[in-house]
């Protein structure tokens, strides 16, 4: 249904419409029914996912990357290309089973450069924009995708990474802040996919562990002494799974949470119990009821079913991975 | 408390004429938004508000015009899509450009806040006409007025702790932490804080630490079974490459409350530590096990750690 016509309430997000088109493809891929959507359906929507992708300005690939949606003309001067878009982009293209020859690798990349801070960390658009974990993590999966570091400072990255592991073990946003388990599975996976995650030492990687485990009651929450919330079930999912804990998760608990937080009448997951469904965590709500599980395989660090994954990895991956 | 400019504008707005029924805007020809019902691709039904407003405001933006109905029309966008970073930043560039006064802009931007507080967009705009007005001084207020309605509201900590950062406001914020523990002993980003404000400011010798094991020790004790306050007090020592054993007011803290029977499993993770500090594998051992009990929901976990005393 999101994928259609989508009603006047979600003006508001209009500004990470991509993001609404990428839950939906891919929360359809996790259940097994990307094969309902017909080829040509397909073909449309990847065509308007590359009508969002931004061209250079000469040499200024400060704008590159893809836009969010169509509803500024993608000529007019500020409306640049966001990370987060480029991400969702990419792996929405892949889900469709696209091959990607139609990204602008090279404009992707520039424009990722832009984006990079002295800190290591990453604006989310070359503009300005506040900087944090979250797009170090975009920065990642699309260099990973396009199998292109050139647009990361991968040292740089990793060091802003590990200075904001907190106290607690967990990962913060950003230097000083406290760990959340948004940003956590942000990092772990970042530095998962530029091969870093063996530079935390041992002490640290075990109070990682530790903090991670705590988030679980039933489902998880993203902080301690706050409530659980469904999508932190990936997020923590993911991240305990990178780590090569899985085991160490109660599955049972956390399905059981999930399932209190499924809507009967309209389907999809809501935050908690007895809310109003979205699309953003009836997405994380399948994902994590399944990170773990591996009933349906989900890439933990890419955050596309392994389906996805592994049309990549044979159409279009040029090297051995 | 929330009747503040941008309210009003709202109410207001709702009311009046469609700009493409306002005689002042017929110079602009607005460009429609594209809307695509044949081959719909999560394809938003805006309402005649929006596209309205979203028209001439990708018209003004293409023809760059920086004037004072640009302005207004931004302020109209946003209420619309408090999320596009497009037209907040094209506000910017019209402060700038028309030089205007940054007081109103802070009124507007707290409203916004008091509005949508985990909107990221509105923080940065706010960060933003700081740094060009570099008026912090209202700084600390907005984000104690924010945590009072949120008191773990992550934009909000980020900000004051950038605006710390920044103006180094050092002081009074480890009394403010005090009066929040004191409100939410369980408020896991006023521990945060603390270990921010101290590494800071003072850092960490080993006469601090001492002093904040004491201080958390009085909290633990309040509520043994509060995680922020244990993550607190674990971590300090081990942030600061420091060894348990070298404090003994937090090791036979610990001991006590063991000795005490309190069933609390930060206290058992803890103990554990320390016993595998003092090379006291067996202890250990028998910690992991009662946790595979008394945490049992982390049941394989603690199997596993007992399994690594084991394996040298």
């Amino acid at each position: 249904q999101m994928l259609g016509l989508v009603p006047e309430m979600y003006q508001s997000i209009d500004s990470s419409r991509l993001t609404v088109l990428y839950f939906s493809l891919s929360a359809l891929d996790l259940l097994g029914k990307i094969e309902k959507i017909s080829d040509n359906r397909k073909q449309e929507i990847i065509r308007w996912i590359y009508s969002l992708q931004n061209k250079p300005c000469d040499d200024d690939y400060a704008r590159c990357g893809f836009i969010a949606t169509d509803s500024l003309p993608s000529d007019v001067d500020a409306n640049y290309g966001h990370i987060a878009m480029t991400y969702v982009a990419l792996c929405s293209l892949l889900i469709l089973g696209d091959d990607l020859s139609r990204v602008d690798r090279d404009s992707v990349i520039n424009g990722l450069k832009c984006l990079q801070l002295k800190t290591g960390a990453y604006q989310c658009i070359a503009l300005g924009s506040e900087s944090d974990a979250r797009f170090v993590y975009c920065a990642a999966c699309i260099s990973s995708i396009l199998q292109d570091w050139r647009g990361m400072d991968k040292d740089r990255a990793t060091e802003f990474l590990m200075e904001s592991q907190s106290y607690e073990g967990g990962f913060a946003q950003n230097v000083g802040r406290e760990a959340h388990g948004g940003s956590t599975f942000c990092s772990i996976a970042a530095l998962t996919l530029m091969n870093k995650l063996d530079d935390l030492p041992r002490q640290r990687r075990n109070d990682l562990l530790r903090w991670c485990l705590q988030r679980q009651q039933t489902g998880f929450n993203g902080r301690p002494n706050k409530p659980m919330d469904t999508c932190y079930s990936f997020w923590l999912g993911a991240s305990l799974k990178l780590l090569g804990a899985q085991d160490f998760v109660n599955q049972d608990a956390n399905f059981s949470f999930l399932m209190t937080t499924q809507d009967r009448y309209i389907g999809g997951f809501s935050k908690w119990a007895g809310y109003m469904p979205d699309v953003l965590h009836s997405y994380f709500g399948i994902a994590g009821m399944h990170v773990i599980s591996n009933e349906v395989e989900i890439h933990p660090a890419l955050n596309i079913s392994m389906r996805a994954f592994r049309h990549w990895q044979d159409n279009i991956a040029t090297t051995a991975v | 408390t929330i009747n503040t400019n941008y309210f009003i504008q709202s109410n207001l707005s709702m009311a009046e004429l469609l700009y493409r029924d306002r005689p002042e805007w017929n110079d602009i020809t607005p460009i429609p938004l594209p809307y695509n019902d044949r081959e719909p691709v999560v394809q938003i039904m805006y309402s005649e508000r929006f596209k309205d407003v979203y028209s001439y405001m990708a018209a003004i933006m293409k023809n760059k015009e920086y004037s004072e109905r640009a302005f207004d029309l931004t302020t109209d966008a946003i209420l619309l899509n408090t999320a596009n970073y497009t037209v907040w930043h094209y506000r910017r560039e019209i402060l700038r450009e028309l030089k205007l006064d940054l007081a109103p802009e802070m009124e507007y931007t707290r409203s916004v806040i008091a509005d949508q507080p985990k909107n990221y967009q509105v923080w940065h705009h706010r960060r933003c006409i700081i740094e060009m007005s570099g008026d912090a001084s209202k700084e600390l207020q907005l984000t104690e007025e924010t945590l009072d309605k949120d008191a773990k509201n992550y934009h909000a900590w980020d900000h004051r702790q950038w605006v710390l950062n920044q103006y180094a406001m050092w002081d009074g914020e480890l009394d403010y932490v005090d009066e929040l523990l004191t409100k939410d002993l369980r408020n896991n980003s006023a521990w945060n804080q603390r270990y921010f404000v101290i590494n800071s400011t003072v850092g960490w010798s080993k006469e601090t630490v001492e002093k904040e094991l004491e201080y958390t020790a009085d909290y633990i004790s309040k509520a043994p079974n509060n995680e922020s306050s244990w993550n607190y007090a674990t971590g300090i020592i081990k942030k600061n490459s420091m060894k348990y054993t070298e404090f003994l007011c937090f090791t036979d803290l610990c001991r006590r409350l063991h000795q005490s029977n309190v069933p609390s499993p930060f206290l058992m993770s803890a103990l554990a530590e320390i016993y595998i500090e003092e090379e006291n594998s067996t202890a250990a051992s028998n910690i992991f096990e009662k946790l595979k009990e008394l945490d049992s929901i982390r049941a394989n976990y603690w199997s596993y750690r007992q399994q690594e005393l084991t394996a040298c």
